[in-house]
């Protein structure tokens, strides 16, 4: 019999599998519309007035208005984006940060090691908001703190499990096969051993995704956050004080925004895992 | 057996709920929306810690509970002082036979009288450098030989409280003399804020570091203990001298029934009950239930308790209960950073103060019952006047265009953005986001920067903001309060947080704080408060209105900007609580 090779495994495991499919379908969209309000194609226009204050859910307004007439299914939009942005910038920056350090770590043991596993036990004893609060205060608000702070908190845990996975691989046969033929620790540690592991990142980066959306949110819902752009952490904050009024459309529609993206992402995280992962083969 | 014992924990339970109405006891139930950090006066910085101090201490004056505008009169003083010609020497009689709290500090437990020394003792322990009294800025600078003591003993091991200052002089064992150092009318406020409230050296020394949550004050009413707990509960003082409530007041309080228990001692009621519940839906509830007697309307609950921003919503109607809507004396602003020489641009600030909609604003976030403020002092202080219109605060949206295009920024080309700081609060945000919606139609960008109240505080004591937004409450009711706020040797740190400089309001301000209450200085507050305007040193915003609700059994409540001495004036009817606590 044929074998095939993990991504091409892992792939057909993942075609298989429909809830997964779908909740690939949903991220898909999600950065489909990130983009475009991105681009400036669709709402663009979110801070213009459509209508009177506090308009309930119609079909002109599908999601209502908000106190000051704009139509929240715009906002909605543009707090998509906000949303994507963030996950895809603390991708970008957590990744190899997390990656770097903790194949060093494992690679090299020794004092190398010592430090990194002092660094990411010291950033993990912080609560996580603390660090993340006092990081947004340093920087001052706006979006491009909240990417530099949540990218400089969610690598520790890819960096461990890096670590941990280089360790154990380090000893392998292939890797002493290319020590033996000549293969320095460069070419060992990022030619042999990081593909071997590199299905860690994308489970976890799946993972982080949905971290960094949520921390976006409670950011933006203390203030800390976005300013002056809408995002569903403000929206709900806005919503705290209109629910008792009866205006539940901007709670409801940051909340149902939220979840779909959130219980995509964990869908899919299993299934990536279930795919990729050769101890789950099979269970 | 498990469940007999459960059953009758239960029933424990249902009597001890149904029996906690008390109808043979005249008790008032009151929300403090804060924890007390303690009682010790000095200490005293928030309204919260102030009003439950009121009920155990008291002050050489204090605030008329009915008239208005408001009125000092003698608490502990026997009358109101002499005042020299020179306004800078104030002879205080004490009144005969006021007696402290017993407590285990005295001499068999019984309380003493109170004399000349301690009010002497009250005052040095407001300056005393080892306390760190945040009320001391109210006599910083102000009293002879004060802040000299105060230097020496920075240093010194223990202070010295036996030592003499010359401004604080006692007469004989009654009297008292203040000696200040320059003229300052406000004085005989300052006396009646809680900071100045009297305490017993003994009780000091006896409780030592225990001293905050021992209260021994020569109050209407006791406490012996405070712990920190979500209930405070304090009982009428049995030693209390006699004291009558008022028999006069402001017109049409007797139609009120606010002159009904004119003559008789006070306090009224036997206990205070003072819950501290800092939710805004529990304190709700608590009203609705009758648990509460008296409720400010948190905001979120407005809607359902006043229909239309008027009318009290039936259900309350029928249960008795009554609104009652107060101005306050407070001002909220967008303040420049007049450092920026983009704001010496008079018509630019005239032009952004033209082009906000403040009816709008005032539906959306007052609901329409804020009062918009021409001007810097609000109505209800002297300098203030009804007639006066500032132009520069009516939404016109051509005019703003044409001042701003003067201005040298037509149509806002050429201006940079401008960053608001504000408070990181859901309202605050909003009220910049409306600005700022508002400006974007004359072409200015506004942008918000949220912060904590320190950080904010901060950023305006070092000059680091472009413009930002605040309330001012009054601290005491005089023009001064609010004028000062625009006073040049006020710039930050101190309380002029929007750096305004101007020559000729300086000058005249200083001539007016001079002068004494009465028709001439109101006249020169008028003239300034008048004149600043049109200057558009800030963007004026609104003086708010304060919401409160009562039960129809409290008697004798009267909003009080000032109101740590009002709770001895309320009383209670025992017959329609017992009447009307069927419909709760």
């Amino acid at each position: 019999m044929k074998s095939n090779s993990l991504w091409k495994d892992a792939f057909y495991r993942l075609s298989k599998d429909k809830l997964a499919l779908c909740a690939l379908f949903i991220v898909v969209i999600y950065f489909l519309v990130a983009v475009m309000s991105g681009a400036g194609w669709i709402a663009s226009s979110w801070s213009q007035e459509v209508g009177a204050s506090n308009l309930a859910p119609s079909l002109d307004h599908l999601f209502g208005t908000d106190i000051f007439g704009r139509s929240v299914f715009q906002k909605l939009i543009r707090g998509t984006q906000v949303a994507m942005s963030v996950g895809v910038a603390a991708a970008v920056i957590a990744i190899p940060i997390g990656v770097i350090l903790g194949a060093l770590a494992g690679y090299f043991g020794g004092w190398v090691d010592d430090f990194v596993t002092w660094l990411y036990t010291t950033f993990s004893s912080v609560p996580n908001i603390m660090l993340l609060i006092s990081i947004t205060l340093i920087l001052g608000k706006g979006i491009f703190s909240v990417y530099v702070a949540l990218g400089a908190t969610s690598w520790v845990n890819l960096c461990r499990l890096i670590r941990g996975e280089v360790m154990k691989h380090k000893e392998r046969e292939y890797v002493q096969a290319a020590g033996a033929i000549g293969g320095g620790h460069f070419r060992k540690l990022f030619r042999h051993i990081l593909p071997n592991v590199g299905h860690i990142i994308i489970i976890n980066t799946s993972m982080q995704f949905q971290v960094a959306i949520k921390s976006e949110v409670i950011l933006s819902y203390l203030g800390l956050g976005v300013q002056g752009e809408p995002s569903w952490g403000t929206m709900i904050d806005d919503a705290k004080l209109e629910l008792v009024r009866g205006v539940w459309w901007q709670l409801a529609g940051a909340t149902i925004a939220m979840f779909l993206i959130l219980l995509a992402f964990n869908i899919l995280g299993d299934a990536l895992r279930d795919a990729l992962d050769p101890k789950l083969k099979g269970k | 057996m498990k469940a007999a014992v459960l059953l009758i924990g239960l029933l424990c339970l249902i009597i001890s709920c149904s029996k906690d109405r008390n109808f043979d006891e005249r008790e008032l139930h009151l929300i403090s929306p804060e924890k007390i950090a303690g009682f010790d006066p000095i200490q005293a910085s928030d309204m919260y810690s102030g009003n439950e101090i009121g009920k155990v201490y008291e002050g050489l004056f204090e605030f008329h509970p009915l008239k208005r505008p408001y009125e000092l009169m003698p608490n502990l003083a026997d009358a109101l002082p002499s005042v020299s010609a020179d306004g800078l020497t104030y002879t205080i009689k004490l009144k005969q036979g006021v007696l402290f709290h017993d407590s285990p500090a005295f001499k068999e437990g019984k309380g003493r009288e109170l004399k000349a020394d301690d009010v002497i003792y009250s005052i040095k322990r407001l300056a005393d450098p080892k306390l760190q009294a945040k009320g001391w800025w109210l006599l910083d600078d102000k009293i002879i030989g004060l802040n000299e003591w105060r230097e020496k003993n920075v240093a010194a091991p223990a202070t010295t409280y036996d030592e003499e200052i010359e401004g604080l002089k006692k007469i004989d064992a009654l009297t008292v003399a203040f000696k200040l150092k320059k003229p300052y009318p406000q004085f005989l406020y300052a006396l009646a804020m809680p900071y100045a409230f009297i305490v017993p050296k003994e009780a000091v020394e006896h409780f030592g570091k225990e001293f905050l949550n021992h209260p021994v004050g020569t109050g209407p009413f006791i406490l012996p203990v405070f712990q920190q707990s979500n209930r405070i509960v304090y009982t009428k003082n049995p030693t209390f001298r006699e004291k009558l409530y008022p028999s006069e007041g402001e017109e049409g309080d007797d139609k009120r029934g606010l002159l009904a228990d004119a003559g008789k001692k006070i306090p009224l009621v036997d206990k205070i009950i003072v819950d501290i519940i800092v939710e805004s839906q529990p304190k709700w509830l608590s009203f609705q239930k009758a648990r509460a007697d008296l409720l400010e309307i948190p905001k979120d609950n407005f809607d359902s308790a006043v229909l239309g921003g008027k009318e009290l919503a039936p259900e309350l109607k029928s249960k008795g209960i009554r609104l009652f809507a107060n101005a306050q004396l407070d001002v909220t602003f967008f303040a420049f950073n007049h450092d920026d020489p983009l704001f010496k641009n008079k018509k630019l600030r005239q032009a952004m103060s033209m082009a906000w909609d403040r009816g709008e604003a005032n539906k959306l976030f007052y609901n329409s019952a804020a009062v918009e403020a021409q001007s810097v002092i609000p109505p209800g202080l002297g300098g203030y006047r009804k007639e006066f219109r500032n132009p520069f605060i009516k939404y016109d949206l051509d005019m703003a265009k044409k001042l701003l295009a003067e201005a040298g920024y037509p149509n806002g080309k050429g201006l940079p953005a401008i960053t608001i700081q504000t408070r990181n609060e859901t309202v605050s945000r909003q009220i910049i986001e409306h600005f700022a919606k508002n400006l974007e139609k004359i072409g200015i960008t506004i942008k918000v920067g949220m912060n904590t109240w320190p950080e904010l505080v901060n950023k305006v004591t070092k000059r680091q903001h472009q413009m930002y937004t605040m309330a001012w409450g009054a601290d005491y009711p005089d023009a001064e309060n609010f004028l000062g706020l625009l006073y040049c040797p006020n710039a930050s740190p101190g309380s002029n947080g929007s750096n305004y400089c101007n020559q000729d309001f300086d000058t005249l301000f200083k001539t007016a704080t001079l002068l004494q209450d009465g028709p001439e200085r109101s006249a020169f507050y008028e003239k300034l408060n008048e004149t600043v305007a049109v200057d558009s040193p800030w963007i004026f915003g609104f003086h708010r209105t304060k919401f409160y609700l009562s039960q129809a059994w409290l008697k004798n409540f009267k909003f009080m900007e000032f109101n740590h001495s009002q709770f001895q004036y309320l009383n209670v009817d025992l017959e329609v609580k017992k009447e009307l606590s069927k419909k709760f």
